[in-house]
């Protein structure tokens, strides 16, 4: 079987996929979860629309979201993938490791929003540059051992990468002060590391 | 003994080296409240743990001293098939870190278990070596635990010293789910959602502790345990009272009943926040027990903020359910159960509380337009808790008694069925799910936070409140 990590993941299911993972969303948004540039999105949104797999959903800004029949076709083509790439060990093992680290990034999380003062769990308002810049830390090392686990994973389903681009970015932006890219935004860590729990439990066939 | 201690009322030592959870197992003893026998090994030991990889050389004949003792002093033996004696190993760091730290229960209740030789206490013998060797490892484990990831993590965020160690308590087990008169709970001694001077918590009936902290069953509220077992009751609420005459303040307590025998497990000072805090300093100061200057020190300007967050009135409201508040603040809405159905009704302008089993990215769209969110599961940092947080909104998480049946998506709480036309009001800071829309007390604190005000300005001179602008 070839399995040199140059292997690229079918675009008709990264979208599907997405979408899964993600959520409705819109074009900016599955441009940034897929890495598919806008015309290859378009192409593929287009086909999957009149196959009947999704829909666009008159939101404002416009949306598109998976049909019961999107639905069904993602299931069948991520277990195929799974099976294809005989990957179902490594995932395994990879997850097993995301879950060690998942409580300790919602810890992170939390602390990110709320700070005890005076004993009081209070909203943390983000004046206290030197705590932000402790837990901004610990973000970088809780993400260096995430790094490790995701090149595991993309070792067998390249897709996978995606998600340490993301993070890296996310991690950068709030490094750099964009403050919003920890927990707030749609592109923030905390969304992006959702994702990818979501992700591994769908490529799994696992429910929460 | 160098690195054991019998947990006991003559016990000396300062929570540096038993950890702050074996000092509140003695402040029981001193108060004469019964508490399983076991011993703690201190900090100390921890300390050579994490300098040299192993246990201290000399602990593991502590160990056998320890265990010989604690097996007189229950009539059972540890290892055996009969009458085997089960331990809780359970951390108790100088400073709480809550959750971070390994717990192994039901220790020596292993079927393959060797049989317990005759040994007379200090005597020695391979066999003896083997049958501890499961709480040496135990022990390890929690020592270890010390140094994982998260828990650091845990540290830096709070100023905890990284050499600080933790204490290890062995106790020997008491089960709540023994039989139809057995059960586990946590108590307060007030109200710590309103600070009202009346017993409150959870109880499970015919369970172990750890399933009313994980909030893997749904507890009942505490008051029903008065009912079931009146002599339990009697003697937890005389308990608590001991307590907080002790503390001079209100108090946290975690307890098992079996075979309808009282047992404490832990206690602390109850840490109230908000409208709670103030009504408590006031109704203390009332009740003699504090001056007025003691009360003006207790609550600090952010529970000042917090006493002015809006609330449910609970005395009025029909609660469902209760679960985790997760974001502070009221909200009001009709129930939807999915984000293209909260898209829908928010669209047209009507206010709607997303009910969700837990959330994931999927259900960003309905957290957005929702007013206030609730789940059946998770914690305070959980998805639906992180996000809500981010974008402000009321929400309770980790709500027991909402289920949801997966063939036809519909959910009930408290049995009722939810549709559509179910309106809730949800109280993000004590985590009431209540029926409709109830009175919603704009300032909880009401004549309390008045009386406490009106002292503070007699102390400082000034009319400023304290609620004013802080540094």
């Amino acid at each position: 079987m070839n399995r040199t990590p140059t292997r690229q993941t079918d675009p008709r299911l990264l979208v599907l996929h997405a979408l899964r993972c993600a959520g409705a969303c819109g074009l900016a948004r599955l441009r940034a979860v897929t890495g598919l540039d806008a015309t290859r999105l378009d192409f593929v949104l287009i086909d999957h629309t009149v196959d009947g797999l999704t829909a666009r959903v008159s939101d404002d800004p416009p949306c598109w979201r998976l049909t019961d029949a999107g639905r069904a076709e993602h299931a069948r083509l991520i277990a195929d993938e799974l099976t294809a790439a005989g990957a179902r060990a490594s995932v395994e093992a990879a997850f097993d490791r995301f879950l060690v680290l998942n409580p300790e990034l919602l810890d992170l999380c939390t602390a990110w929003q709320l700070r005890a003062v005076d004993g009081v769990m209070t909203a943390n308002d983000h004046g206290d540059t030197a705590y932000d810049a402790r837990v901004l830390d610990r973000f970088a090392d809780l993400d260096r051992r995430a790094a490790a686990v995701c090149a595991e994973l993309s070792a067998v389903l390249p897709r996978f990468a995606r998600y340490r681009v993301r993070l890296a970015e996310a991690l950068d932006r709030a490094a750099s002060g964009a403050l919003e890219y920890v927990t707030d935004s749609t592109t923030s860590y905390h969304t992006v590391w959702a994702e990818w729990h979501e992700d591994l439990l769908l490529t799994l066939g696992k429910s929460r | 003994m160098r690195w054991i201690r019998v947990i006991s009322s003559r016990v000396e030592e300062t929570a540096e080296d038993l950890g702050g959870k074996a000092l509140g197992l003695v402040l029981l003893h001193r108060l004469g409240l019964r508490v399983p026998d076991g011993f703690v090994v201190t900090a100390q030991a921890c300390h050579v743990f994490l300098r040299e990889g192993r246990l201290p050389e000399d602990l593991r004949d502590e160990f056998a001293t320890a265990v010989t003792d604690l097996e007189h002093r229950t009539g059972r033996v540890f290892g055996a098939r009969e009458r085997p004696l089960a331990v809780s190993v359970r951390s108790g760091a100088p400073v709480s870190m809550p959750g971070m730290l390994t717990t192994i229960l039901n220790l020596g209740l292993t079927p393959e278990a060797p049989e317990a030789p005759e040994a007379a206490p200090g005597e020695r013998s391979a066999a003896a070596d083997s049958r501890l060797r499961p709480l040496e490892r135990a022990v390890e484990a929690v020592f270890a635990s010390w140094n994982a990831p998260r828990a650091r993590t845990y540290r830096v965020l709070n100023d905890i010293p990284e050499d600080l160690g933790t204490a290890v308590i062995v106790q020997a087990m008491v089960f709540g789910n023994k039989d139809a008169r057995s059960g586990s709970g946590v108590a307060f001694s007030r109200d710590p959602n309103t600070g009202e001077n009346v017993p409150f918590g959870e109880v499970l009936f015919e369970r172990q502790g750890t399933d009313v902290v994980s909030g893997g069953a749904t507890t009942r509220p505490l008051h029903e345990l008065a009912e079931r077992e009146p002599a339990v009751w009697a003697e937890l609420c005389d308990a608590l009272r001991r307590i907080e005459r002790h503390y001079r303040d209100a108090c946290y307590v975690e307890f098992t009943y079996e075979a309808g025998e009282l047992w404490f497990l832990q206690v602390r000072p109850g840490r109230f926040g908000g409208a709670a805090a103030v009504r408590l300093a006031v109704e203390l100061v009332d009740e003699g027990v504090i001056e007025r200057r003691e009360a003006l020190l207790r609550v600090s300007p952010r529970h000042l903020q917090h006493a002015r967050t809006p609330r449910l009135d609970s005395a009025e409201a029909e609660i469902l359910a209760r679960g985790i508040g997760a974001c502070p603040g009221v909200a009001s809405g009709r129930v939807v159960t999915s984000s293209d159905e909260a898209a829908r009704m928010a669209a047209a302008g009507v206010p709607v509380i997303l009910v969700r089993p837990e959330t994931s990215p999927d259900d960003m769209r309905g957290l957005a337009v929702a007013t206030g969110i609730v789940t059946a599961r998770g914690g305070p940092a959980s998805h639906a808790a992180v996000v809500a947080r981010s974008m402000g909104k009321p929400a309770v998480v980790g709500v027991g008694g909402l289920a949801f049946d997966a063939a036809n998506g519909s959910a009930t709480i408290a049995d009722r069925l939810l549709t559509p036309d179910t309106v809730l009001t949800i109280d993000g800071t004590s985590g009431d799910v209540a029926a409709g829309t109830p009175r919603v007390l704009l300032s909880p604190a009401g004549t309390h936070l008045q009386r406490f005000l009106s002292w503070s300005e007699s102390v400082t001179g000034t009319t400023t409140g304290p609620a004013g602008p802080t540094a």
